[in-house]
């Protein structure tokens, strides 16, 4: 009954599930240690599981495994690639944040998110998606609220468990229904793509979606959350979390309502205006904020909108840029969320007044945030500048030129805010004082994850090719 | 026992989960929001288990089960995080959870 | 057909009592009743494991720890205040959604057939434990896996640090 296929299928799971119970037991049984250890294993073993699913667990052909429960193809191959490597680059930006870095039940809750990601990604069966989503988002809420002294942190938690629940109570009605409908859960086994009541049910699984990938108008908790959770796992949640909702939004909508199906133009359409909106009102708030995780808030809500462009473009093409696009926005947002969890550390602050001066305060630091801010606003030669004109071109391609011309007008307001934090980076002093008093020094881990994650992000956008095949094998397997 | 058309069920757990959905909007008690979301699930559940008995497809009981499990853990982690919130706000109202600015 | 409408006024007036209390005590005990109420439902759908499952789990372990969290806190009573901002139009549209949908259903009258006398072992624990162990073992797999992270949570946000973690 068991084979290789089986085990290769879920190699990461269960090689992250074995780490996180290490996790736990060394927490418990080694007493006399540094704070980092935990830190060091839970990065290390994932770097080890990184290695080893890249290189043997890699999918021949699509193929449904566990009784039809995941699919074990390119996509979730990919994917779990990008959500074991965003995780590793959270433990190391966790290592060294007071109350969080220590704690082993910090890194296992990051692995369990980890793992029902994976989960999210790889599965073809309604059953196993909902609890894919869930094992995914219980952990996410106690790590938001994980600093329990901290008002803004419990505050956050608390927020996010209450939208997150709602939200997938409401798309866990949208199952229901399609399993009324058709008899049956499995993804795969549903050939008839013209539902009763298909509209409503787009309506409550957008509902579900749109929350998960903070669309507009279900984004209002994603500024709250994401200001007062720590940092790293606000970077954690604006970049794997919402990669995972977009995995399942793939899954979704192109096993449910493809091409062929009637409905295809209705889904289409909505998700064209939501993009629309998403990206307009992201910017356009983005602008007026002093905070700065509140102002990456906007801006990773703005970025969900591009995204979704390729979406909208329902191709081959379509697919392949919006998995470039959010392996660039992955790794690009993870580095300008350390950049502020390293900063924060020190200068105790997250308002973007308080950040003048700094590229003489550390000038290292500053030019990984030169490099994370400007490809987050599209230049060349960033990974973030490539994977925008894919998506435009998907959605040109697609006839649906109006939507690229938002995009692109969209990009030129999100310049601004962007160039305005590196401005008060560069160009702005501390009133009074001498910068090269107050050093902000990087510790390891931090230094570690950020000069991978700039060479990353500049290794997409120079030589995009390979990557650009890998992201279009994902597509392949979708048509 | 008569019968009874499988949409009568549908229709009733709609009303359960619009009820429900109106507790999350309209009450103000966390607490009470929470027991709401706790309705909207159980009327997803009641769905479930309808379509299942219609389709003669144990699936959907399966599913409730699953849902069942998921809710439970929810309910633990949704309970210790508005402990946690009670704890540094001594407050339960939504309305005074607001530091954050939305 | 009786049993039914009986069962269902139940219900909606046992949801609509919870949404009314002021009191939480009340509500708790009022979507107690309604979650008994649905276990009933579950009977005549011939669902027996599912309907002890929910008497357990719901009655017997969630609404239990509501309470408990109700009277450790000391926060039953609250008054309502009434600024709902943004929450009414959403209110309303999600309203709207489901009495259409509810309409649709009514219109296309018994397109889902009847539910007759269920068959006896559809809903049975032995068919219900074979399929868990077989087809879904991996979400089975996960749920252990959630539960454990939900303990863990639990017991990070709520229970006290011995050591002081003077880090």
């Amino acid at each position: 009954m068991f084979d290789t296929t089986m085990i290769m299928a879920i190699l990461p799971e269960i090689l992250m599930l074995i780490l996180g119970l290490l996790v736990l037991v060394f927490d418990l049984i080694w007493k006399k240690r540094d704070g980092r250890d935990l830190g060091w294993l839970t990065a290390g073993g994932l770097l080890f599981i990184l290695i080893v699913t890249a290189a043997i667990a890699r999918p021949a052909e699509s193929t449904l495994v566990f009784g039809g429960m995941i699919r074990y193809d390119m996509m979730s191959y990919v994917f779990k690639l990008l959500f074991i490597f965003g995780s590793m680059m959270t433990s190391f930006f966790m290592m060294d944040i007071e109350q969080l870095g220590k704690r082993g039940e910090a890194y296992i809750l990051l692995l369990v998110a980890t793992i029902g990601m994976s989960l999210m990604a790889s599965s073809a069966d309604l059953i196993m998606l909902y609890l894919a989503i869930e094992t995914t988002s219980i952990p996410m809420y106690v790590l938001a609220g994980f600093m329990r002294d901290d008002e803004k942190s419990t505050e956050a938690g608390f927020k996010y468990l209450l939208f997150g629940a709602m939200s997938s109570t409401i798309m866990l009605y949208g199952f229901s229904l399609i399993f009324g409908f058709t008899g049956t859960t499995a993804l795969t086994a549903i050939t008839d793509f013209t539902l009763p009541l298909a509209v409503g049910i787009i309506f409550l699984m957008m509902v579900g979606i749109a929350f998960k990938i903070s669309l507009a108008p279900l984004h209002f908790w994603a500024p709250d959350v994401y200001e007062g959770a720590p940092t790293p796992i606000t970077g954690y949640l604006s970049t794997a979390s919402k990669a995972a909702g977009f995995a399942v939004l793939l899954r979704l909508f192109l096993g449910l309502f493809p091409e062929t199906s009637p409905y295809a133009p209705t889904w289409t359409m909505i998700m064209a205006v939501l993009a629309t909106i998403t990206m307009t009102l992201g910017n356009a708030v983005a602008l007026s904020q002093t905070n700065i995780k509140r102002m990456l808030a906007y801006s990773s809500i703005a970025h969900a909108g591009y995204a979704l462009v390729g979406v909208v473009s329902l191709s081959e093409l379509g697919v392949g840029s919006v998995t470039f696009y959010l392996i660039a926005y992955v790794m690009t947002n993870l580095a300008a969320f350390g950049v502020i969890a390293a900063f924060s550390r020190v200068a105790g602050s997250d308002e973007i007044s308080d950040y003048a001066g700094m590229s003489r305060r550390n000038p290292t630091l500053a030019l990984v945030a030169l490099v994370a801010f400007l490809s987050l606003t599209g230049m060349p030669p960033f990974g973030g500048f490539v994977a925008k004109v894919f998506v435009f071109a998907a959605a040109v391609k697609a006839d649906m030129i109006w939507l690229a011309v938002i995009g692109v007008l969209n990009s030129i307001i999100g310049v601004y805010y962007y160039l305005t934090v590196l401005k008060v980076i560069y160009l702005h002093r501390m009133e009074g004082e001498n910068e090269e008093a107050h050093p902000i020094p990087i510790t390891r881990p931090y230094a570690i994850a950020l000069t991978v994650l700039s060479f990353a992000i500049l290794a997409i956008g120079i030589v995009f090719g390979p990557w650009f095949n890998i992201a279009s094998s994902v597509a392949e397997g979708l048509f | 026992m008569n019968a009874v058309p499988v949409n009568y069920y549908i229709i009733l757990s709609a009303i359960l989960f619009t009820i429900g959905a109106l507790g999350v909007l309209i009450r103000r008690n966390a607490l009470v929001i929470f027991m709401s979301i706790e309705l909207m699930l159980n009327a997803a559940n009641l769905a479930l288990v309808a379509f299942s008995s219609a389709n003669a497809q144990l699936d959907g009981q399966i599913f409730v089960f699953f849902i069942m499990t998921v809710a439970a853990a929810e309910v633990a982690v949704g309970l210790a995080l508005i402990v946690a919130v009670f704890r540094t706000k001594k407050s339960i109202d939504v309305d005074q959870i607001n530091v954050l600015k939305g | 057909m009786t049993v039914f409408i009986i069962l269902a006024l139940v219900a909606i007036i046992t949801a609509l009592g919870m949404l009314i209390s002021r009191n939480a005590v009340y509500s708790a005990l009022f979507l107690v009743l309604n979650f008994a109420t649905v276990a009933v439902f579950y009977l005549l759908l011939g669902a027996p494991f599912i309907a002890i499952t929910q008497v357990t789990v719901y009655a017997g372990a969630i609404m239990v720890l509501f309470l408990f969290v109700i009277m450790l806190l000391g926060t039953d009573e609250l008054e309502d205040t009434d600024n709902l901002t943004w929450q009414r139009p959403l209110a309303i549209g999600l309203a709207v959604v489901l009495v259409v949908e509810g309409i649709y259903l009514m219109l296309s009258q018994n397109t889902l057939g009847f539910i007759t006398t269920p068959s006896e072992d559809l809903g049975s624990p032995q068919a219900i434990g074979d399929m868990l162990f077989s087809k879904y073992l991996l979400p089975f797999e996960a749920t252990s896996i959630l539960l454990l992270v939900a303990m863990v949570g639990a017991i990070v946000l709520t229970v006290k640090n011995k050591k002081g973690e003077q880090s």
